[in-house]
């Protein structure tokens, strides 16, 4: 009996490490942190609980290609950059849209204005700083404009193509014949000089030039890791986005909806466990206080969860978190009834929640593997709000079932080592308890 | 004892009779399709000072102009007030659509802060855009696309582990069961005319994958009290497990009803129009489960034995 007692509350105070964890983090040292939901950023929340802008662009072109949507988002990127929006996100969705989520934007007509449009690229020869911005250049003298370039790529390789050079990244530029000419007369006159390529007035490579290039094709070389080169000759070529962008969809979401939402929605969850635990309380006695205590362990590892793995949380993401915790005792509430059903039978405590666990597991898994199809189809088939419900419910339901199944029978077991014979801590009237008892011997 | 089978002709009479109601009122009179399916723009102000409908009303038609195009203008908690219009029909593409949408709207905005607060600077002003949608026609038709592709993989998905966990008949059942759920939800908000968002899809799929947990808990008991019965008809089979698993049944429900209906009650709009669906979609589906599914199944069983027999 002592043993279980140890155990129990063992267990209890791991669950309540968890939960502690899951709520307000854990820091080792400065280094090794784990973030809990109330901690700065612990929780990356959707724009429909922080406020801010969705916007939807579409390309304006038949079936473009891949490597034109990619462009186009690295030119979306850089500009969002640009502008300070860090925390903006730019994914791509289904074919020929692209999805950007910008924080904290009220002012949708200016965002929709500044990403949509052909950026402007220019190659210039001088260039004045800014006196307010140290990011940002005025062009004093143009060579040419993003126009003139018709394809940037990126090569590797070695430079003067011979086998002993070293290799690097470099970046082919293809120009118009008007291109070529005004460049051919930059580079005749710049030699030993840099030549600033400016985008949205801001420097983004300023490569010397070797000598005077008078062709269509030229090269820009440097020190480049793939990356940059690529980031760079999509830049050059954002000169030139392949087809116009439209926006097809455009929300916006003010912080204090926002707030109001979480708060409402945070609110509700909390009453809805304590309901929940009330309920299984009140049904199943101790077996319902060892379910309880399971489904606080379950909120403890979904917060965790929550918090460390990025999950994008969504107003209906938090319903599905809130959805889950009734569909988390529902494990318990198949396996409970199954072991009052074998009490009734007069089985020993002992065997009946073993009986009661062997019958019910099959209905237990069966019945969420529907549930969480649905869950994973929304998850990966869905876009915004929808895919962050589909998260959640997935994360909610395999957390549930593992709450349910692993941690409330280890609890149940100490419970059975603590010798506790009152049927009615079980959930079994006296009187039913005398009927069915004759009733299973007659 | 009380005997569902007793009265299966009623529960699945029941059944039938809504499911031929909802089929004819989606085909009568389809969804009220909102924003999000339609297209248009839909946007929700908070006035922090008195106002009226109508004056409202006014500033948006002078912002739309000659070129009326439909609108809608709805108040509600007192200082919001939810603006709805559509698309001008002689837009063609979609850069026309969309500096359309984004021109009206700031119009709109100005006009609103010109008249209730002039005199305001920045974000101290008493009229503020709280949300905005501005949805074009084509993303909508995106979106009924993919909602019933999402639907049809889901449903094949689980007949396909319902058929491999059970026996064809129990398969059939289950998806029988499902369907049933799902289009009487639809066919209510068809009758209804409750207005149908993105949301709506996730609330379907959510019923479509746990309205099916009920029956198939039932299923499962059946699957084991077949494998010990005798002599009882799958009648009786089906009546027995019903009842050994209607606790169950009850409080599963009950417990998944307690806290997606704390999230409606205190939920804002958005998230009350995403539980509703599911509230109403749990209780068809334990209708369904517990009166329909196991009638059915035994319904079915017992009359492919009763054939042999006379063969």
């Amino acid at each position: 009996m002592s043993r279980s007692i140890v155990k129990f509350m063992a267990i209890i105070l791991v669950i309540a490490a968890i939960t502690y964890v899951g709520i307000a983090g854990l820091d080792f040292s400065d280094k090794v942190k784990i973030p809990g939901v109330t901690d700065e950023g612990g929780i990356t929340q959707g724009l429909d609980l922080k406020g801010g802008t969705v916007i939807v662009f579409e390309a304006d072109a038949e079936n473009p290609s891949d490597d034109d949507m990619s462009t186009v988002i690295q030119t979306i990127r850089k500009r969002l950059d640009l502008q300070n929006y860090t925390e903006a996100t730019v994914t791509r969705q289904g074919s020929d849209k692209i999805r950007v989520e910008l924080p904290d934007v009220q002012d949708a007509n200016k965002a929709v204005e500044t990403l949509g449009a052909t950026a402007q690229l220019v190659f210039a020869e001088t260039v004045t700083q800014d006196p307010s911005d140290s990011n940002k250049v005025t062009v004093d003298k143009q060579v040419m404009t993003g126009d003139q370039v018709k394809d940037a790529t990126v090569e590797y390789g070695s430079s003067d193509g011979k086998s002993m050079g070293k290799n690097s990244y470099r970046i082919n530029l293809t120009l118009t014949d008007e291109g070529r000419a005004a460049f051919a007369e930059a580079t005749g006159r710049l030699v030993g000089q840099p030549i600033y390529i400016v985008m949205d007035n801001s420097v983004i490579s300023a490569p010397r030039v070797n000598s005077k290039i008078d062709s269509n094709t030229c090269e820009i070389t440097g020190e480049f890791t793939a990356d940059e080169a690529k980031a760079l000759a999509a830049n050059i070529k954002s000169g030139r986005i392949p087809f116009n962008l439209n926006q097809v969809e455009v929300r916006t979401v003010s912080a204090t909806l926002g707030e109001e939402a979480l708060d409402n929605a945070v609110k509700a969850g909390i009453i809805g466990l304590i309901l929940v635990m009330l309920f299984m309380l009140i049904c199943y006695r101790l077996l319902g206080f060892m379910a309880d205590i399971a489904l606080v362990s379950y909120i403890g590892i979904v917060l965790i969860i929550l918090a460390n793995c990025h999950v994008n949380l969504t107003l209906p993401g938090i319903a599905g978190i809130i959805l889950s915790v009734g569909m988390a005792v529902d494990a318990n509430v198949v396996i409970f009834e199954r072991v009052k059903e074998e009490l009734r039978l007069g089985k020993t405590v002992r065997s009946a929640v073993d009986a009661g666990f062997d019958r019910a597991l099959a209905a237990v898994i069966d019945s969420n593997v529907t549930t969480i199809i649905s869950a994973v189809i929304l998850w990966v088939l869905g876009t915004g709000t929808i895919k962050g419900f589909g998260i959640t419910l997935f994360i909610g339901i395999v957390v549930s079932m593992i709450s349910a199944i692993f941690v409330t029978k280890f609890l149940l077991k100490q419970m059975i080592g603590m010798n506790v014979k009152n049927l009615w801590l079980y959930g079994i009237s006296k009187k039913s308890q005398v009927e069915e008892v004759k009733g299973g011997k007659a | 004892m009380f005997s569902i089978m007793k009265h299966k002709w009623v529960f699945m009479g029941i059944s039938f009779a809504l499911m031929i109601v909802s089929v004819i009122s989606l085909i009568v009179r389809g969804f009220n399709l909102d924003t999000d399916f339609a297209g248009g723009i839909a946007v929700t102000y908070e006035i922090k000072t008195d106002f009226n409908t109508e004056d409202v009303q006014k500033i948006v038609d002078e912002a739309l102009g000659s070129h009326q195009s439909p609108s809608s203008i709805q108040r509600s908690n007192n200082d919001e007030v939810v603006v709805k219009f559509g698309y001008e029909n002689d837009l063609k593409t979609e850069a026309d659509r969309s500096a359309f949408s984004l021109d009206r709207v700031t119009k709109i905005t100005t006009a609103l802060q010109e008249k209730y607060d002039p005199n305001a600077s920045g974000d101290d002003s008493k009229v503020l855009l709280k949300n905005q949608d501005i949805i074009s026609p084509s993303t909508g038709q995106d979106l009924a696309r993919s909602a019933l592709w999402m639907s049809i993989l889901a449903c094949i998905a689980i007949l396909f582990y319902v058929t491999l966990r059970f026996e064809f008949v129990s398969g059939v059942v289950a998806i029988f069961a499902l369907v049933h759920d799902v289009l009487i939800l639809l066919g209510l908000y068809s009758i209804m005319q409750w207005s149908v968002d993105t949301n709506f899809i996730a609330a379907i799929l959510t019923v479509l994958g746990y309205s099916i947990n009920n029956t198939i808990v039932i299923m499962d008991r059946i699957r084991e009290n077949t494998r010990h019965a005798r002599k009882e008809s799958y009648s009786e089979i089906a009546d027995k497990s019903i009842l050994q698993t209607m606790n169950r049944s009850l409080n599963t429900t009950i417990t998944t009803l307690l806290t997606i209906g704390m999230v409606y009650i205190l939920g804002v709009k958005s998230i009350q129009v995403f539980a509703l669906p599911i509230i109403i979609g749990i209780v068809i589906g334990f209708y369904s489960s517990v009166f329909v599914a196991g009638p059915l199944w035994a319904t079915w069983r017992d009359s492919a034995v009763n054939a042999k027999k006379k063969a």
